[in-house]
């Protein structure tokens, strides 16, 4: 996917390079900020940059604290401008520290759909600086991991699979296992079996059968 | 039907009338289905249209039955009554297909239920947009729930548009007057626990007290006065808790596992409770992938948490060093006889352990000794059962015997099915002349065989390395038994089943009992056609003779000569008339779980005259009320049995306290209430004050234009669960209900929107369909995005910050620069503590032209929606139903969603073949019953053979 084009989009700005790979380049504006102390796990330099973090080639960061944006709510308008058009995933990461934030949210998800920038909020410095940091380390990262798997243990597949029956958990999951044997046997299994487990009621032994015996197509 | 009583006929006067809209709240147990049953025949009539909303499945089967309701297949404009859910109500209003102008009226139960949220809300707002004279009847039979939160009551009505609100308490006069002429004959029975169950429930009491200690101190934002212990007896604890705070999940649900202890141990017999106890021990201390758990309850640290564990083994059996015990607690002869006719039965198969000296089974190891205590209860039970068996005979006996109404048939009436098979398994068995204490001795020592094997299983399973913990297979020593024979195949060992079921008759016969058969029909047949899982049981428990020989069929089903069996059902067909006629029903015994208001026919139609509560329920109580005023001139005898100071007996006071106090905050409320005035109609969504949000730029100066196509959203039929399409109408849009294969809502024609809950989230990140629905958002749409939408009442937060420590540093097990090897295999063990947040990150690298709308509620996104389309052409429906489509035949088709949901975690199942799986194969279980070919032929060599692998592993040897 896009996470590795090195080729052009190139910002028109002076395309800044961190000193090692590993680095996320800080604005100097954010000098100061608290956040800074909790991105953790990755280098830190500051240098010239449009955005306020730059966290890999092509992605650039906003950051904004919904506290400051009601103060001064000019402020995001002026750096979202002046971002212009660079990078080629833009993230405004927004620190949701006030309760009163839904008018503030709602009008920033419009400003920035236009402006094409996502929008990703945390609650609290530490989350923020997980977020920059796990920009930072997933720059070069597949995203297998949140792929469709396919080789996984029968255990784990198992338990996927049926909890993801309503009301069904993973003790559930071990008692039909080891009360029926197999998947083909807990799918024969009868009402009244099911109902003589520990800890199945009527709910969840409806919820069961018609997993499996309903047709999948009601118009078959 | 059975007939009204004068409260029930003072409360139809009262709402009858098509012309007023009511809210009827009547306290539970006294017949609201009869109410509504009767109303309903009130306006069945061809020429109106009266729609029945809201019903839970049963109540519709129950309903149906009494009054021949046709579902939804019938058309609406046939008129007369329709039950139809209401989404797909919602759907039909929506798209015209119901004509909303015809409705006369609209009945909705479990009002209880009704927020601005629910779709039932959506339904009456849909119908005054178009329809103010049709009447819509609410109905309601649980008080408790319309308490919370600031004036409930008004809610509700402003909901439903009602503006009169009738409240009919227990304690209402003329339900007073109806009932208590005449009172029923209660004879109340405490019974005291033993002294381990005593332990155990103190213990299990200051567990409790401790959590909520815990939960208090580390919460103190709480409203504490809901909670307290009382409180935590009752289900609802958990939902006000939850309501309150989302994080200290674990807590809250320790206290739900406590409360379930305290039930199972009223419940369970001894062994099952010790299995219970042990499973959750394991599960406790041990996480999935079999590691050492590092967060355990932090109840099972405590020493009353000891005792519990140590007396709930205590009460099975003991474990002695030395083989040289006494002589075991068993009594001598009676086990003998016992054993001899097992080994009968199962012939050579177990030949040594009936010779076994001092009647020491031989499959008990040496090292325990059986204990085996009993549930008091039991005792109890056999003892009323006697009592009621004389009073039989003593009416019968008489000269002139009174003209008695009502069947002699005994009704024992428990709290759950499984609480019934454990009765009648006890009945069953019990030995009358045993000591006391000692009356199931039998059954029990089935169950202690049962428990040991299981355990015998466990370690077995354990040395195989397969590390994962069984569950008791439970009462049923029939499952347990077919397990241990894998090998015999499913179809014979149904056949066996069947037969030794007959022939455990036959051989009851031949003891001379009386003829009672377990496997005739039972004469009221109601649940078996409710579909309703209930267990209508007949034990006879006057052939005392035959229950030594007859506790032991169970264990022989299994291994009974299927030849015998044959001449045995060719018998059987000839006499089966002389011999498994009918039961006289004074010689039946039925046990039955409460349920809801169908409990009310079982009584009409049943008409005993002895009713056993082997557990306390209000409900019940009055239900027998109605039914003893019903039936003038029948003398209704009540066994009330209860546990004595145990949280049983509290439970079932704070109950009826509880119900009482909800109904006079609700007559207050009525009292002190403003009436909400109801809207005037809209004609039309879209046109209102709003309507001038698309204003034409090219119009300098501020003139607005106005534009004739109402703002439109096209929603997903599958989101018409959710309460965002709700809101979205209530925000002046018009809402386009369609089969969208992209998204699920179209907002304009670029935008493009699928909505996630959190749980949702959590899930399809972990099945990886988000991805997927990201890949093909991103294809047909030049905005996708997705909405993160939180709920309502829960914080607008991802995580507590006390779970984002431990994360602190998880990242450092990804560095950015890893072997690329290294890394692939690096993701599976520790994926599950990758944190949400890293996927959201992931999920925007991968697709940079993702937006993501935070939502803090449905409430926020209807307004953040309504800001997206500000200036935006309107989205087009066919267009927005043809995207992505193209691959799938059966666009369109209805779906069951879990089943698919399953389909899909199957290994061999991608989404690239998931639909032409369900295309082709009918339901899961026809696909759990091909062969490898056959799959195979379906799927591809490979994905064909590991499909057919994961389903079928662990079978056989």
């Amino acid at each position: 996917m896009a996470s590795t084009p090195t080729t052009s989009s190139a910002p028109a700005p002076p395309v800044v390079f961190p000193t090692f790979r590993n680095n996320v380049i800080i604005n100097p504006v954010q000098r100061g900020n608290p956040l800074i102390e909790c991105i953790r796990n990755v280098g830190k330099e500051f240098g010239d940059i449009p955005a306020d973090y730059q966290v890999g080639r092509t992605t650039g960061l906003l950051f904004l604290s919904l506290k400051y944006h009601r103060l001064h709510p000019e402020y995001i308008h002026q750096r979202i401008e002046k971002l212009g058009r660079s990078y080629n995933l833009r993230i405004l990461l927004i620190l949701c520290d006030v309760t009163e934030h839904k008018d503030t949210i709602r009008e920033l998800t419009k400003t920035c759909l236009v402006n094409t920038i996502t929008i990703i909020v945390a609650w609290s410095n530490d989350e923020a600086g997980h977020y920059i940091s796990c920009f930072k380390q997933f720059e070069h990262k597949s995203p297998d991991l949140i792929k469709e798997r396919t080789e996984k243990d029968y255990h784990s597949v198992l338990r996927t699979a049926l909890t993801s029956i309503s009301k069904v958990n993973k003790t559930d999951v071990e008692t039909l296992r080891s009360s029926f044997g197999s998947f083909a046997k807990i799918s024969q299994a009868s009402t009244d079996q099911l109902q003589n487990l520990p800890g199945f009621g009527q709910v969840k032994v409806k919820n069961v059968k018609s997993a499996f015996e309903k047709p999948f197509r009601n118009n078959a | 039907m059975s007939t009204l009583l004068p409260f029930h006929k003072a409360i139809l006067e009262e709402i009858h009338d098509p012309a007023t809209s009511d809210l009827l709240v009547l306290a539970r147990g006294l017949g609201l289905r009869r109410v509504v049953c009767s109303l309903l025949q009130i306006y069945d009539s061809p020429k109106s249209l009266v729609l029945l909303v809201n019903a839970t499945t049963e109540e519709e089967t129950a309903i149906g039955e009494e009054l021949s309701i046709h579902g939804i297949t019938a058309l609406y404009k046939g008129g007369g009554l329709i039950m139809v859910t209401s989404r797909i109500l919602v759907v039909d209003m929506l798209t015209g297909d119901i004509p909303i102008k015809l409705i006369s009226g609209i009945l909705v139960l479990n009002a209880e239920k009704v927020t601005p949220l629910v779709l039932e809300s959506f339904v009456i707002r849909l119908l005054r947009e178009k329809n103010t004279n049709a009447f819509v009847k609410a109905f309601t039979d649980q008080p408790e729930h319309i308490t919370s939160g600031l004036s409930p009551l008004k809610n509700i009505m402003k909901e439903l548009r009602i503006r009169r609100v009738h409240i009919y308490p227990r304690f209402h006069e003329t339900i007073k007057k109806s009932l208590e002429r005449r009172k029923a004959d209660v004879v109340e029975l405490s019974q005291g626990m033993t002294e381990s169950m005593a332990d155990i429930h103190h213990a299990i009491i200051q567990c409790m007290t401790a959590t909520l200690a815990e939960l208090k101190r580390s919460n103190t934002s709480l409203d504490l006065d809901d909670l307290t212990v009382e409180n935590a007896y009752f289900k609802s604890f958990s939902v006000i808790v939850r309501k309150q705070l989302d994080p200290t999940k674990q807590l809250v649900s320790d206290l739900a596992t406590l409360r379930n202890l305290l039930y199972y141990l009223l419940t369970y017999d001894a062994f099952e409770f010790n299995g219970y106890l042990d499973n959750l021990i394991e599960s406790n201390t041990v996480t999935a992938s079999g590691g050492a758990k590092v967060n355990q309850s932090p109840w099972t640290m405590t020493d009353a948490a000891h005792v519990i564990f140590d007396t709930g083994r205590r009460r099975c059996f003991t474990l002695s060093s030395t083989s040289k015990t006494l002589p075991t607690v068993i009594d001598v002869d009676e086990d003998e006889d016992a054993w001899e006719a097992l080994n009968e039965a199962q012939g050579i198969q177990v030949d040594a352990k009936g010779k076994s000296v001092a009647s020491r089974p031989g499959w008990l190891p040496s090292t325990v000794d059986p204990v085996l205590e009993e549930l008091p209860k039991w005792e109890l039970l056999t003892d009323v059962l006697q009592e009621i068996e004389e009073e039989t005979v003593r009416i019968e006996s008489m000269k002139k015997p009174p003209p008695i109404l009502g069947s002699n048939t005994v009704l024992i009436m428990a709290s759950s099915t499984r609480t019934c098979n454990l009765i009648k398994d006890f009945l069953a068995t019990y030995d009358p002349n045993g000591k006391k204490g000692a009356k199931g001795r039998t059954m029990m020592m089935r169950r202690l065989r049962l428990y040991l094997w299981w355990k015998g299983k466990l370690v077995e399973r354990k040395e195989q390395g397969r590390g994962s913990f069984a569950m008791p297979s439970g009462s049923s020593i029939r499952d347990a038994k077919k397990q241990s024979e894998t090998d015999i195949s499913e179809a014979l060992q149904k056949k066996d089943r069947e037969k030794a079921e007959r022939n455990k008759s036959r051989r009851r016969m031949r003891g001379g009992a009386p003829a009672s058969s377990d496997s005739r029909p039972t004469q009221p047949t109601p649940e078996a056609n409710s579909g309703k899982v209930e267990e209508a049981v007949l034990a006879e428990f006057f052939a005392t003779q035959a229950t030594a020989e007859s506790g032991l069929t169970p264990f022989d089903i299994a291994n009974v000569n299927s030849a015998a069996l044959d001449f045995g059902s060719q018998l059987l067909e000839s006499e089966f008339n002389d011999h498994y006629g009918l039961v006289a029903p004074e010689e039946t015994v039925l046990i039955r779980a409460y349920s809801d208001d169908s409990d009310d026919r079982i009584l009409a139609e049943l008409q005993p005259r002895f009713i056993v509560m082997y557990e306390p329920n209000m409900e019940f109580i009055r239900r027998i009320e109605v039914y003893r005023s019903s039936h003038p001139g029948l003398g209704v005898r009540v066994y009330h049995m209860v546990y004595g100071n145990s949280c049983e007996e509290h439970q079932y006071l704070a109950g009826i306290r509880k119900e009482k106090d909800s109904f006079e905050r609700l007559i207050k409320e009525r009292g002190s209430m403003l009436l909400p005035i109801i809207e005037e109609k809209r004609e039309g969504a879209g046109y209102s004050e709003d309507t001038v949000k698309t204003i034409s730029s090219r119009y300098a100066g501020g003139r607005r234009e106005l534009n004739t196509e109402p703002s439109k959203v096209i929603v997903d039929l599958r989101e018409f669960r959710s309460s965002l399409p709700s809101l979205l109408h209530a925000a002046n849009n018009l809402v386009v209900p369609a089969t969208l294969t992209v998204g699920d809502y179209i907002v304009t024609p670029d935008i493009c929107v699928e909505r996630k809950s959190i749980p949702d989230l959590m899930s399809s990140f972990n099945s990886g369909r988000l991805y997927t629905q990201c890949e093909i958002m991103s294809v047909h749409y030049k905005h996708p995005v997705l909405l993160i939408e939180f709920e309502e009442d829960k914080a607008f937060s991802l995580d507590t910050i006390g779970e984002m420590k431990s994360y602190a540093k998880p990242t450092g097990k990804y560095p950015p620069k890893k072997k690329p090897g290294e890394q692939a295999q690096g993701n599976s063990p520790a994926y599950s503590s990758i944190a949400l947040q890293s996927k959201i990150v992931l999920l925007t690298l991968s697709f940079p032209r993702l937006r993501i709308i935070w939502s803090s509620s449905p409430f926020a996104t209807a307004e953040i929606f309504n800001d997206l389309k500000r200036n935006n052409p309107e989205p087009d429906h066919i267009k927005a139903v043809a995207t992505g489509a193209d691959d799938d035949p059966d666009v369109g088709a209805g779906v069951n969603t879990s089943a698919e949901e399953l389909l899909r975690c199957l290994p061999g199942i991608t989404p690239k073949n998931v639909k032409y799986v369900m295309s082709k194969v009918r339901n899961l279980r026809e696909l759990c019953e091909m062969d490898v070919m056959g799959l195979q032929d379906l799927l591809g060599v490979e994905p064909g053979k590991a499909c057919w692998e994961f389903i079928h592993k662990g079978e056989g040897k």
